[in-house]
This record gives C-alpha cells, sequence and structure tokens, in this order.
C-alpha cells in the first residue's frame, strides 16, 4: 500500500476513509448534492424485510433514486416493491427478473440500468435484507466524490468501524482469507472484501455492467478493481443483523463460496490489465 | 459376447441414438457431427477387430486396451467443451433474463404513463363536452326568436 496515501487519507481528522489502490489524492472540497446517485436493493424473497429497508432510505435526498431488483422471488416481494414504489419519497423504481438469477446478476442489472439511463453519477449496492446502515451511503458518496474514487467499500473490519453484527467467526476467518489474498496478489490491504455496501462512481459502474461475476461478486470484483488500478478505497461501517430471512449463503455453501472466489482470483491475476490506470 | 460385439452394437446405437435426437430437432447438428465421428470408429472397431491391435503396435501402446483410454481422453475433451458452451449459455440467458427486466420495466412505466394520459384526455373532453352543452344551451335563445317567422 502506498503508505503517503495513507498519510494524505488521515490528515483530515473527520475523514477515516482509507485508500487501498493506486492513484495519488487528497481531499477536494466538494458538493455532492447535485451528484445523482442510484441505491440498487437486489432483493429475493424478501417480502417482509423490505418494507422495513425502503421506510430507512426514505430520509435520502432528492438527488438519490432507488432501484429494487426482484430476482425472481417466489413469495410477493415484486407486489410489495410496486406497492412501495408509489409512496416512497426518492423514486423507487422496480426492476422484477422473471428467473433466480443469483446476486451478481440481479446488482448487475441494476448497473445495467444506470448506463440505460445515464443520469447517474454514482451506483450503490445495498442489501433489502436490512443489514446495511443508511447513514452510511451518504457517506459513501462523500468519499468518493473528495478522493476522486471509483468503488468505496463499506467495511465492518477497519479500527474505526464501530461494534455491530460481523458474523460467525468462521466466516470471519473465511473473509480474513479472501482479505489476505487479495491484499498479497492485488497489493492493497483490504479488510472486508465480502461487504456487499459499495458505491461504484462512473468509470466502475460502466465496466461492471459489461462483466460482473454472477454468484459471490464481491471480492472477485473488488480484486479486478485493484487489479485494473482503479481507485478503490473503504470507509468503516456498521452492520446490523438481519430483519428478517436466512442469508443466502449457507454453511455448505461455504466451502463452495470460499473454492469458487479463490479461483476467480487466481484466475484473474493470470489475466492480462484489462483497462488503463486513469 | 465379447468386446468386439459389444463395440459394435454400441457403434450402432451411438449412430441410432445420435440420428434419432437430431431427426426430432432436439440435438444440433454441430453437436451431432461429433457423435457420429464416435459412433463410427466404434462401428469400424467392431467390424475390423484387429483395426485396435494393428494401432495399438503401430502406436508403440504395450496393450491393446491402452487405446481405450485414448478413446476417454476424446470422451473427455468432448465433455469439456460441452460444459465450455453451458458457461456461455449460461450468460447468454442470464444477459436475456436482465433485459426481459429492463424491458419490462420500461414497458410498465409507458403502460402506466399512458393510461395518466388517456385519464387526462378523458377529463379533458368531458369539460369540452361540458362546455358544448353550456354553449348549445345559451345559443338556443338566439335561435328561438327565428322560429316565429
Amino acid at each position: 500500500m502506498d503508505t503517503s496515501l495513507f498519510a494524505c487519507a488521515q490528515e483530515t481528522a473527520d475523514e477515516s476513509a482509507r485508500f487501498l489502490s493506486v492513484g495519488k489524492s487528497c481531499p477536494k472540497d466538494t458538493e455532492t448534492a447535485h451528484k445523482r446517485t442510484l441505491v440498487v436493493i437486489p432483493a429475493y424473497n424478501e417480502q417482509d424485510a423490505l418494507p422495513q429497508t425502503i421506510d430507512s432510505l426514505q430520509s435520502l435526498p432528492a438527488n438519490f433514486e432507488l432501484l429494487v431488483v426482484n430476482d425472481g422471488s417466489t413469495d410477493d416481494t415484486a407486489l410489495v416493491a410496486s406497492r412501495l414504489s408509489t409512496v416512497s419519497l426518492p423514486s423507487l423504481h422496480v426492476i422484477s427478473l422473471p428467473l433466480n438469477g443469483g446476486i451478481g446478476i440481479a446488482v448487475q442489472t441494476g448497473y445495467l440500468f444506470a448506463v440505460q439511463q445515464q443520469r447517474f453519477d454514482y451506483v450503490i449496492q445495498f442489501d433489502g435484507d436490512g443489514q446495511h446502515d443508511t447513514n452510511a451511503i451518504g457517506q459513501l458518496v462523500d468519499t468518493c466524490e473528495r478522493y476522486d474514487l471509483d468503488l468505496c467499500i463499506g467495511s465492518r473490519f477497519l479500527p474505526e468501524s464501530l461494534p455491530g453484527f460481523r458474523s460467525t467467526w468462521l466466516r470471519r476467518f473465511g473473509i480474513r482469507f479472501l482479505a489476505w489474498l487479495i491484499s498479497l496478489l492485488g497489493g492493497a490491504r483490504v479488510t472486508d472484501p465480502t461487504s456487499g455496501l459499495r458505491c461504484a462512481g462512473r468509470r466502475a459502474w460502466t465496466i461492471f455492467a459489461t462483466q460482473y461475476p454472477d454468484d459471490y461478486p464481491e471480492p472477485e470484483s473488488l480484486f479486478w478493481c485493484i487489479r485494473n488500478r482503479l481507485r478503490v478505497g473503504e470507509i468503516p461501517a456498521v452492520m446490523h443483523e438481519r430483519f428478517t430471512g436466512a442469508s443466502s449463503i449457507h454453511t455448505l455453501r461455504g466451502a463452495y463460496y470460499m473454492l469458487k472466489v479463490t479461483l476467480a482470483i487466481l484466475v484473474d491475476r493470470l489475466r492480462p490489465r484489462e483497462c488503463a490506470a486513469g | 459376447m465379447n468386446a468386439e460385439r459389444l463395440m459394435l452394437l454400441g457403434g450402432v446405437s451411438a449412430f441410432v441414438l445420435t440420428l434419432y435426437w437430431v431427426r426430432s430437432r432436439q440435438l444440433r447438428e454441430r453437436y451431432a457431427i461429433g457423435w457420429m465421428v464416435l459412433a463410427t470408429i466404434l462401428l469400424l472397431c467392431g467390424i475390423f477387430p484387429n483395426l485396435i491391435m494393428r494401432f495399438a503396435d503401430a502406436a508403440r501402446l504395450s496393450y491393446s486396451s491402452a487405446v481405450l483410454f485414448i478413446a476417454l481422453g476424446a470422451m473427455y475433451l468432448f465433455s469439456f467443451f460441452v460444459t465450455v458452451s453451458l458457461s456461455r449459455q449460461h450468460r447468454q440467458s442470464a444477459r436475456l433474463l436482465q433485459e426481459i427486466g429492463l424491458l419490462q420495466s420500461r414497458l410498465e412505466k409507458l403502460e402506466s404513463r399512458l393510461e395518466d394520459r388517456a385519464e387526462e384526455v378523458d377529463r379533458e373532453n368531458g369539460q369540452a363536452h361540458n362546455g358544448q352543452r353550456v354553449r348549445a344551451i345559451s345559443a338556443v335563445p338566439e335561435v328561438n326568436p327565428r322560429i316565429p317567422r
């Protein structure tokens, strides 16, 4: 990691953003109120949690829009989402995929929507199950804007992160392993590669719209960004326990998760860089 | 039943199977070609049993069943490329899935805008009709005086 960069990030007392990738930058004084941001909420069978999640996002200012991507749910998620869209204060769009495609495909649909609409500067991924903290949304956009980042991750494991739900020890071990792997192969120290709370700038989301892993996309896409010299950062974030329902990663799938993601990262390391440094 | 007869039977059934599936349009000719080649090899081995022996001798493989490992290798390659093609298909169907979702949401938005517009037009027309009725009523006195003539 570039230590001068880290120092630069630490100079501002209020700012606990941490840089991961290459590039030189100092905080800019920027106004983010005019930055149009899309909050993508992937939802698979989240009919019970979705109203609370959308409710928590009602305080967002007018430059934010919401998009629920219903990933072929078998319950009434589509109905709940379309009802919410008629009452939501920030405009709420709903896209229903006819079949269940997986989290990566659902999130990528959000990036494709942003490409189609052409009016967004940032696209934020925010889980539909109530795990993520609404306050982080503004901070993510601010950090991206101030430090000119292409991708900013809400991390549970930065020293400044407030204690919250941090998952079971086995998963934490898995997360540590992936963080170590990405740090080793990508040359940037990451702390929470599996976090689904992330803000992508235009450069990142236009690429994500064309290529994004279908399943368990977070660590792989983060590694891709670091490898291809996109500007990546982390901010401390707190996560809550899910409102309802169960996580999509069960114990048995955990082994597959680790194997698949590790393989994907190792293979990605073998590819030539696909994107010129900006 | 010896190995040669078994191969003969295998070759014939592979042919029949492939032709049947292509005929019912459930297997593309593109993939059928590979299976036909395989069936032909099996058939040839069944009809000319010493073909394998000769091949083993020529290739300096110590025993003829080693040739079967080559066949296994061919099968491996074939299945491997099937999974490659499956991965490509998966990506394509995912893309289509997303496109359907995006289009559907655009369609719904358009429909609701159209409905709103239709309601607006209806309301405007209703007002216009009312207006005409009012004018018609007010026009009555003008017409009436002419009646006596």
